[in-house]
């Protein structure tokens, strides 16, 4: 397993030569979201990679809306030569990328593609042109462990770094101080809801847009081992919201864990440190609760919905069943709370109060009033009273 | 000779079979609706496999048409579980499906013929993304809603691909499919149905101003409102115009439905919008409870003005939903299932599937036991004297009382 991360000085270069690394993530402003690197100094920084052996990954992850991807293309162009490989997510990106080059792809799949067919169809559109997918931080490690055994190129996953909760290309923060905010100036704040429990999301606005962070940084340090064996082919640092020195440290014990220097580096770094569904994803275990299935159940047998209860004298029930409902119907009743009433119909009206034998689907049926019973009980056909 | 104005479809959203009902009523030409799962509303209705039957037949024989969300970002336990149901999908002639993942996209693919529209939540923005899309497979594209109409005209000239955008609706300030905040903080998955609204909370920011915290709902967008984008839309040959909102209220469905209807008839009968009547259904659609609407990027790119910052409950909107017509004859007279109560005496307003509002005073209410009321209360049904014309599945509103 490789380490993969950025670098926007020399010093940051050489750092990452010192480490190990045989390869180095460049970001050019106007194409990467976080970009600090002018055309110039992209190229200045390519060369010397080049000089020390590093390859050099071009990042052009920003997502672009028609017209400003065209304002791009004279950019990328002009870098593409200095780049060994570029990294892409927006799929017009790659798209472009697979017409207009030759250059070895990287798609960053870390926006959904939480399943082995996506990603493989990502690389099966990419023409044999990709030759590493990023993997996504919600996956779980029986998730990695298959993809990195499955997909037919190699894989990485960020080992380290910032987590990205939400990306908008509109300016939140300049707007909350239009008087003191130049055009295109970078903006830096925390923030922190009443509604959540979690204080201190660090937000950032530049060129590209607004981007908010999670409180705490995403860390498999003490398991780099473990995707090692399971083959994951790149193991990505991301500090740059951090001082170089933390980049040594921690590049250090990916390839060399040690727990009494993992624990010193947790207690001196900026931020909290998370594993976030490393070891399980469960993100969809409470969407149960989120609805009452006593409501929810409508199959089968379903006659319709309870819509008024009239004490003493009657129910309204909306009949839904295309078989309508007739005066030989035994029916089952289902309240939202659960409990369950049976009854045969002793007596039947339609809203005109005529006695009537059947109330087609789509009208409303006057039954009997059942003790029990509630607004929004769910009425089934029962074949048999029990 | 004049090049034929083509005209788009107007595409309302469908929470359930009621709305599905509804919105077809009053002038949808498609719906799109989420079975029990694989869409991005897990908290909605939803439809039941025998409603999504029910829901074809009815949508068909009136001539519209029913797209159904698949768009969850799926797992792959998730995955496993879609082929019966896009066999079922195929089965009931679902006439598209709505996918975000590639995933999704290749199964559907392999297992039907199903035409597959690409999900807003892809944020496909560009050409280039809609040349790729359309090479795995999909006949049309939700683009973002970062993307003007200018752009996306482009777009369809250029990647030769069926072209749909949002008209109107509440709208993620983020890139859709780009915000993961919900399951990162509360655990649920906002890219398959758990999305806990988090841009919608009030932030205090520190940091951007040295001597005092912000306290904003920055995060939190205006609603997206097209209507007199309209002439653009035709005239870059859009063929969708989708309102948001399946969780939304059956006079929401009815209203968007039947305002951009009426808007884009009268533009084909006229070849112009140049008309009172553009006053009138502004009017209309300010009578739905929405935030500040915004055209947002449909024209220039969303700037500070798009943001909403304010709190979720001071939603715009002086009207409510009275409730439903259940059945209106001269026998019965006209029974409606009361959602929010009105006294005898009052004004109310009849929403007519085609036309003008039909006012109503509420001179005399009954029970349905035929006893006399001078007020209602929810979870009833009631009687009011009937009047032509009304029918059953139409809507009653009212003035909210100060």
């Amino acid at each position: 397993m490789k380490l993969t991360s950025y670098a926007r000085t020399l010093h940051e270069l050489n750092i990452l030569k010192d480490q190990g690394y045989t390869e180095i993530i460049l970001e050019p402003k106007s194409l990467s979201r976080f970009g600090k690197l002018s055309q110039e100094e992209f190229i200045t920084l390519s060369n010397r990679s080049k000089e020390l052996g590093l390859r050099v990954l071009l990042e052009w992850d920003i997502l672009m809306t028609e017209d400003i991807f065209l304002t791009k293309i004279n950019d990328i162009k002009g870098l593409v030569p200095f780049a060994d490989a570029l990294r892409v997510q927006d799929p017009g990106a790659l798209h472009w990328s697979i017409v207009n080059t030759d250059k070895p792809l990287q798609f960053i799949a870390e926006n959904g593609n939480h399943n082995l067919k996506a990603l493989q169809g990502w690389i099966d559109l990419a023409e044999e042109k990709l030759e590493r997918l990023i993997l996504s931080i919600e996956l779980s490690n029986t998730a990695i462990a298959e993809y990195v055994q499955k997909l037919s190129v190699p894989c990485e996953l960020l080992g380290f770094g910032r987590i990205l909760l939400f990306y908008t290309p509109r300016p939140l923060l300049s707007a909350l101080v239009p008087e003191k905010v130049a055009h295109n100036q970078e903006l830096a704040a925390l923030g922190e809801s009443e509604e959540s429990p979690h204080k201190g999301f660090p937000l950032v606005e530049n060129q590209h847009g607004t981007f908010m962070f999670h409180i705490k940084e995403f860390c498999l340090v003490e398991f780099a081992a473990e995707l090692k064996e399971m083959g994951l082919a790149y193991f990505r640092i991301d500090q740059r919201w951090e001082s170089p020195s933390k980049l040594s440290e921690i590049s250090q014990l990916v390839k060399e864990f040690d727990r009494p220097a993992f624990e010193t580096l947790k207690q001196d770094y900026s931020q909290d440190l998370m594993r976030g569904f490393y070891h399980v994803n469960k993100t969809d275990v409470l969407f149960a609760k989120l609805k009452n299935s006593r409501l929810q159940k409508r199959e089968g047998d379903y006659v319709g919905e309870v819509l008024e209860v009239e004490k003493g004298s009657h129910l309204a029930i909306l009949v839904k069943n295309p078989q309508g409902l007739k005066t030989t119907d035994l029916l089952k009743i289902l309240h939202p709370k659960g409990a369950i009433f049976e009854t045969k119909i002793y007596s039947l009206k339609n809203l005109s109060l005529e006695d009537v034998s059947s109330v087609p689907a789509g009208e409303v049926a006057m039954i009997q009033f059942v003790g029990g019973v509630w607004v929004k009980s769910q009425v089934f056909y029962q074949h048999e009273l029990s | 000779m004049n090049k034929p104005i083509i005209m788009p479809e107007v595409l309302a959203p469908a929470g359930s079979l009621d709305k599905l009902k509804v919105a077809i009523l009053y002038g949808a030409n498609a719906v799109y609706v989420g079975g029990q799962k694989f869409g991005l509303r897990t908290a909605a209705e939803n439809f039941t496999l025998d409603e999504l039957r029910e829901g074809m037949s009815f949508a068909h024989e009136r001539g519209a048409k029913v797209y159904v969300v698949l768009n969850s970002f799926l797992h792959d336990k998730d995955l496993a579980e879609l082929p019966d149901f896009v066999r079922f999908l195929e089965d009931v002639g679902a006439d598209a499906v709505i996918v975000s993942d590639l995933g999704v996209v290749q199964s559907v693919r392999e297992l039907s013929k199903i035409p597959i529209h690409i999900s807003t939540q892809a944020s496909a923005l560009n050409v280039h993304s809609a040349h790729l899309w359309k090479k795995a497979g999909a006949s049309r594209i939700v683009l973002g809603r970062e993307v003007s109409v200018k752009e996306a005209g482009k777009i369809k000239r250029e990647a030769g691909i069926e072209i749909e955008m949002f008209i109107h609706g509440s709208m993620c300030m983020a890139y859709s499919g780009h915000c993961v905040i919900s399951n990162f903080t509360q655990g649920r998955d906002s890219n398959r149905g758990g999305c806990a609204h988090s841009c919608r909370f009030e932030y205090s920011l520190e940091g951007l101003d040295t001597l005092e915290k912000k306290k904003a709902y920055f995060m939190s967008s205006k609603d997206l409102e097209g209507l007199r984008v309209l002439p653009s839309f035709i005239e870059e040959e859009i063929d969708s115009l989708k309102i948001e909102g399946r969780m939304k209220s059956h006079l929401y469905a009815g209203t968007m439905a039947k305002v951009y209807s009426e808007a884009l008839k009268f533009y084909a009968e006229h070849g112009h919008f140049l008309s009172d009547d553009l006053l009138k259904w502004e009017e209309e659609l300010g009578k739905v409870s929405h935030r500040t609407y915004t055209q947002a990027s449909l024209v220039d790119k969303a700037g500070a003005d798009s943001i909403f910052n304010e709190r979720e409950n001071s939603s715009e909107g002086e009207w409510q939903m009275v409730g439903p017509v259940i059945e209106a004859n001269p026998k019965a007279g006209i029974v409606l299932e009361v959602r929010n109560a009105f006294n005898q005496g009052d004004e109310l307003e009849i929403l007519p599937f085609i036309g003008d509002v039909i006012k109503v005073h509420a001179s005399e209410i009954m029970d349905l036991s035929m006893k006399a009321l001078t007020r209602t209360k929810p979870s009833t049904l009631v009687r009011i004297p009937y009047v032509e014309g009304v029918k059953s599945m139409q809507l009653i509103r009212q003035k909210v009382k100060a």
